[in-house]
């Protein structure tokens, strides 16, 4: 491939990674204002030009991020009520998807492919279609402002079992004889051959469905009233919204609240990007 | 499955029962929180109601699609999302495709690059709304960088201000958070294409720009439209930012994108009836671009 390189070819290979940089600067620019921010006084974050290099820490910013404008440290309950609702609606989406994709991928009965397209066919119902009547049902059952109107309407999801069913389809029929004809129970089956063997599949759709639900703010915005119950995107549009608040202490919010999904995309990056990796190997 | 003869026996009946435990949750699941809301929403979107009234909703039949039509407020929304979709996913179209191909073309550091156009797509939507709110201060690094740029020392381009320039500003941070996520898609469809058929075309004497347009772009098609059907989706969808930004002083009306309008006119306005029309408005729309999506694949099936 490489026979001989001429001047022209360095002067493109020199272009692109010009442009590849640039794009960079573009991407990483705004994290590195945010986490910067963070640790300035807000005189110095509006100020021509900017530094990006604090002059010390500026801790108040982070004491105001957790206490809020109104001093009632509702900041620990919102990122707790995230974490659970997150968590919640992960263990739910797994294992939902993944019985699913197995009932779907291995077992013949009627109705089966009707089924499948049903489920596909509600990934064309985009959530703010069914937002209201969803709110309604809420209220009706007594969920709304509760752990359960958070976590039910999204405890699966037709791309999860879209997941499972398309990795499990190429799952070895042979395990699944063999411990037939050992006797094994079908429940135990899919608990200890179907489940630990789907790992990296659960651990791609656990992160999709994880940060889905951090990543949420219009079903919070709808079914929760109260501040206990708010989760963080709520806090997040609280804390920006009101007129007096600090420039440095809205970062050092938007940087705490980051943290969690810093953390998983450094130690699960493969599957983070796997996630969206798997839309290409959909063709057809 | 292993091939069985056709007569269905004893196992094979117990299997299908099976089966049916197996997915039974996920059927009952998603006929109320998908099935029952939708149909829900086409029934209430022939009603006049009001969330706070106690009275029985009056039927209207299709009134809330004919006021819907006739308001210039809605056609607004309409005008608004469609602009931000536009405006959004062609620029992430291009810029992705190009970045993957050069990423893909290049030997070194790869994986960094990979890596740093995704990480905005890490935080949430709500966290990157906030942080380019600061970046379109007046004196924030928005005006700093255009200015330094354009060399128009001391200009407020009124990112937050101006109709035009708001709308601008919703596409740039979309465009920021979901560059990443784009990359990574082109670039797994561009290692999806055979080594052998560069190969071929290397033998052949034909040159970076030639390779590309004969080879790369035509195997990669369908990876191009399902990323611009995805994208067109995904930006019609828009919310987060839109409502941040309002929520913090900026003009409503040039952003008040469909999403935003159905929430302002249900939730704040209590007028369910009206809100549900435009959701199945929006919910048409969309299954509009699903079916060109199914037309388009199906079309262009590629062979290696």
């Amino acid at each position: 491939m490489n026979s001989h390189i001429t001047t022209g070819d360095r002067l493109v290979k020199s272009l692109i990674y010009a442009v590849l940089i640039l794009f960079v600067i573009f991407t990483v620019a705004p994290l590195v204002f945010m986490i910067t921010a963070s640790m300035m006084p807000a005189k110095d974050i509006v100020k021509m030009p900017y530094r990006w290099i604090p002059e010390s820490f500026h801790w108040p910013n982070f004491y105001k991020a957790i206490a809020g404008n109104d001093g009632r440290f509702m900041f620990p309950r919102n990122i707790l009520n995230s974490l659970i609702v997150a968590s919640s609606v992960t263990v739910t989406t797994v294992l939902l998807a993944c019985m699913t994709g197995y009932g779907l991928a291995k077992f013949r009965f009627r109705g089966r492919t009707f089924v499948f397209m049903m489920i596909m066919a509600t990934m064309m119902i985009p959530f703010e279609a069914i937002m209201i009547p969803l709110y309604l049902v809420t209220t009706k059952i007594g969920l709304q402002n509760s752990y359960g109107g958070l976590i039910v309407p999204f405890m699966v999801n037709a791309f999860g079992v879209f997941m499972m069913r398309q990795y499990l389809v190429t799952f070895p029929d042979e395990f699944i004889e063999a411990a037939r004809i050992d006797g094994m129970h079908e429940m135990r089956i899919f608990w200890s051959i179907i489940f630990p063997n789907s790992a990296p599949t659960i651990a791609t759709l656990s992160i999709l469905a994880f940060r889905a639900q951090w990543d949420n703010l219009l079903w919070p915005l709808l079914v929760v009233q109260s501040e206990k119950m708010k989760t963080i995107p709520l806090y997040i549009v609280k804390f920006t919204a009101e007129k007096h608040s600090d420039e440095g202490a809205m970062m050092a919010v938007a940087l705490l609240a980051s943290i969690p999904m810093f953390i998983l995309f450094f130690a699960l990056s493969e599957y983070f990007i796997g996630g969206s990796a798997v839309f290409s190997s959909r063709k057809g | 499955m292993t091939k069985k003869k056709n007569r269905p026996g004893r196992i094979d009946r117990k299997l299908a029962r099976w089966g049916l435990i197996f997915v039974a949750p996920s059927i009952a699941f998603f006929s109320v929180f998908s099935f029952y809301p939708i149909g829900m929403a086409f029934y209430t979107s022939l009603f006049k109601k009001n969330l706070l009234s106690l009275k029985r909703p009056d039927f209207i039949g299709l009134k809330n699609y004919i006021y819907l039509f006739g308001s210039s407020d809605f056609w607004n929304s309409v005008e608004a999302t469609f602009v931000f979709a536009l405006g959004t996913f062609l620029p992430l179209l291009i810029a992705s495709l190009m970045l993957a191909a050069f990423i893909m073309s290049i030997s070194k550091a790869r994986r960094f690059f990979q890596m740093a156009y995704y990480s905005p797509a890490v935080i949430s939507s709500v966290v990157s709304a906030a942080i380019w709110l600061l970046i379109f201060d007046p004196r924030g690094l928005g005006n700093q960088w255009v200015n330094a740029i354009l060399q128009t020392p001391g200009i407020d381009n009124r990112w937050l201000a101006d109709s035009t320039m708001v709308r601008l500003s919703t596409m740039i941070v979309y465009f920021w958070k979901y560059i990443g996520y784009f990359v990574i898609i082109f670039i797994s469809g561009l290692a999806n294409i055979p080594r052998s058929m560069y190969e071929a075309a290397e033998i052949d004497g034909a040159t970076g720009w030639a390779v590309f347009w004969k080879i790369t772009f035509p195997l990669l098609k369908p990876t191009v439209v399902l990323v611009s059907i995805m994208s067109m989706l995904q930006c019609l969808k828009t919310f987060s930012t839109q409502y941040l930004f309002t929520q913090s002083g900026a003009p409503q009306g040039p952003i008040n994108v469909i999403t935003l309008n159905i929430y302002n006119t249900g939730i704040r306005d209590f007028r369910i009836g009206r809100a549900s029309a435009m959701s199945i408005i929006l919910f048409s729309i969309m299954l509009f671009f699903t079916w060109l999506q199914f037309r388009t694949s199906k079309s262009d099936e590629v062979n290696y």
